[in-house]
């Protein structure tokens, strides 16, 4: 339910003005009318289908990010995890030791105690989830690594298993291509967008990270909210892994390197506080569609790939530089 | 004489050698409203501490309407009814008013697994405990702590212990850095705490404002409570002012009297 931010508000601008949502729903819009205005290809069929497949991998992890970082926390291992679960599950597969269904099971499984893990020394032993979620990127990559000599899983198509078919089996609707992957991921943003806004967890969970210890006063208990947070945080980078490993019938152990850099920036772009406390779903799907767009257009357009991260760089500080604005506007009361 | 409502016996609490409380004895009646003073390091934070469940007392006894309670946490003194108020550290300032309100407690509605938030009782019953607190300004339940100035902050925080039946609100220096409307605002909402059935503690710096407000004036002086009955009306905040500082037992008669 959406609440009014503003004290004595009535105008439906200054409410507007107050959403955090506001300022990178007009940046995407900037940006679609600016690529498709250089090159109209850029809303054809064909590429909106191509960048709708690879968003929602990356989109789904953003998701459980929101809510880690709503609750005052993150997690930088959500990149090794995307490359070691698929890695995990084809590596029981490839040996015989389970179905592949199994193996899927089995990696989200891992990544479910490795989510455990990191929850329980960010809040038992209270170190700050920046270098426990550090150490833990380090610890699964570098078992990735191990477990495959650095090489390549052999994948087969897995085409003709249920496990592909629900997950990244495709169809057409038109000329658009769409993937099972993106029912899938909306229907992560219902569940985690109910979750944060309309259930007593997600009061919780935004309590927890703007301020714990009144939290705590009131009998709510923050560090089993937070473990529950990195445990879905994981997960979803295991079953976003496996997506990708599925659609693209590859397992590296090295891929997703980087992407706990992307996944946070899409979140904060979004509006979503890095320090706690404020998070908004519909917000890091527009935050995710303005870096994939970006990442998108701009090869589109002709600009070399290599400037890229010059464009993201710019966007994430006028985002802040934007939210910083609002937040003390917010704050003041005005 | 009645049971009081809270009966702190021989309360003693260290700190490795450093005695915070030496055999304090304190207590709060029904609808009472005391005010507890002392300089820093009387012992007054660290009573209070152990009254909220939040630090664990050395020895001592603690009696609710008489009965024998161990307040290990600050989940125990709330389920006994012993609601305490930080200043600063009460309330989520990106929450609504009714978020914070019901934080912890929030109702629910439809099929449980769906774990859904009553948001319409909780903004009704938000805007009526507003108004019973005593703000007349018409604030909206959804607007954020974060916008509201320090008085009406104190407001959503007593509100909240009066919803939850709290027998006993504490009041840690709820006037500090507030202006002189708002301070007098705070009173008020402290007297209509008192008027519905609450206890209160209030510790406050400024003894101007305890003496508007209490029923009854406790002094602390190096962990010892050193006077226990000092009725406002008939003292005068400079007779405290020396038992705060320290006299001997002779000199505070004579002040009290």
């Amino acid at each position: 339910m959406p609440e009014g931010r503003i004290l004595d508000s009535n105008s439906l601008a200054e409410r507007l003005i107050a959403k955090p949502e506001l300022g990178p729903l007009i940046l995407l819009i900037i940006e679609i009318g600016v690529f498709w205005s250089i090159n109209h290809d850029f809303l054809s069929a064909a590429n909106i289908s191509n960048t709708l497949a690879f968003t929602v991998e990356l989109g789904l992890i953003a998701l459980a990010m929101t809510l880690l970082m709503t609750s005052g926390e993150f997690d930088l291992s959500v990149g090794s995890v995307f490359g070691f679960s698929p890695v995990l599950m084809w590596t029981l597969y490839n040996g015989g030791v389970t179905s592949l269904e199994v193996g899927f099971l089995a990696a989200l499984v891992a990544a479910g105690v490795i989510g455990a893990v990191n929850g329980r020394f960010v809040t038992q032993l209270r170190i700050p989830s920046f270098l426990v979620t550090l150490g833990m990127l380090l610890v699964v990559r570098g078992t990735a690594l191990f477990i495959t000599d650095g090489f390549p899983q052999r994948t087969w198509s897995a085409e003709g298993s249920w496990l592909a078919d629900i997950l990244v089996g495709d169809f057409f609707v038109g000329p658009f291509r769409i993937y099972a992957s993106l029912f899938w991921f909306i229907a992560a943003v219902l569940v985690l967008g109910y979750l944060l806004t309309g259930s007593r967890f997600g009061n919780w969970v935004q309590a927890a990270g703007g301020n714990a210890n009144a939290a705590r006063a009131r009998g709510v208990k923050v560090n089993s909210v937070k473990v529950r947070l990195f445990i879905l945080s994981s997960m979803m980078a295991a079953f976003a892994g496996v997506i990708s490993s599925l659609r693209t019938s590859a397992a590296n152990p090295n891929s997703g390197t980087g992407y706990e850099l992307e996944v946070i920036a899409m979140v904060v772009i979004g509006g979503t506080a890095l320090t706690g406390g404020r998070g908004t779903i519909i917000g890091t799907v527009l935050g995710i569609l303005i870096l994939r767009v970006m990442r998108n257009g701009i090869v589109l357009v002709g600009v070399p790939g290599l400037a890229y991260n010059i464009f993201i760089g710019a966007i994430i500080l006028g985002m802040m530089a934007l939210h910083s604005w609002l937040e003390r506007r917010h704050q003041a009361g005005t | 004489m009645a049971e009081p409502l809270i009966r702190m016996v021989n309360i003693r609490k260290s700190y490795g050698r450093v005695q915070a409380l030496v055999d304090a004895n304190f207590h709060v009646a029904e609808r009472e409203i005391v005010g507890l003073l002392g300089d820093n390091g009387a012992g007054k934070s660290t009573l209070i501490k152990v009254l909220s469940g939040a630090v664990p007392l050395t020895s001592g006894e603690i009696y609710i309407r008489g009965k024998r309670v161990e307040l290990k946490s600050t989940g125990d003194a709330i389920k006994h009814g012993i609601e305490t108020i930080y200043q600063d550290s009460a309330l989520v300032t990106q929450l609504s008013i009714a978020r914070n309100l019901f934080l912890g407690r929030e109702p629910l509605k439809g099929p449980r697994f769906l774990n859904r938030m009553d948001h319409e009782t909780m903004n009704s019953v938000a805007a009526e405990l507003l108004r019973e607190v005593g703000i007349t300004k018409n604030i909206p339940p959804t607007t954020p702590i974060g916008s509201l100035s320090g008085g009406e902050r104190q407001a959503v925080a007593i509100a909240r212990a009066m919803h939850f039946d709290s027998d006993l609100i504490i009041l840690d220096e709820p006037t500090n850095n507030l202006g002189v409307a708002e301070t007098q605002g705070v009173l008020s909402f402290v007297r209509n705490a008192r008027d519905s059935g609450h206890s209160c503690i209030f510790i406050a710096h400024n003894i101007h404002h305890v003496f508007q407000v209490v029923d009854r004036i406790v002094v602390m002086r190096r962990g010892k409570v050193v006077a226990d009955d000092i009725d406002p009306k008939k003292s005068t905040v400079e007779a405290v002012e020396r038992v705060i500082t320290g006299m001997s037992e002779h000199e505070i008669k004579a002040a009290v009297s």
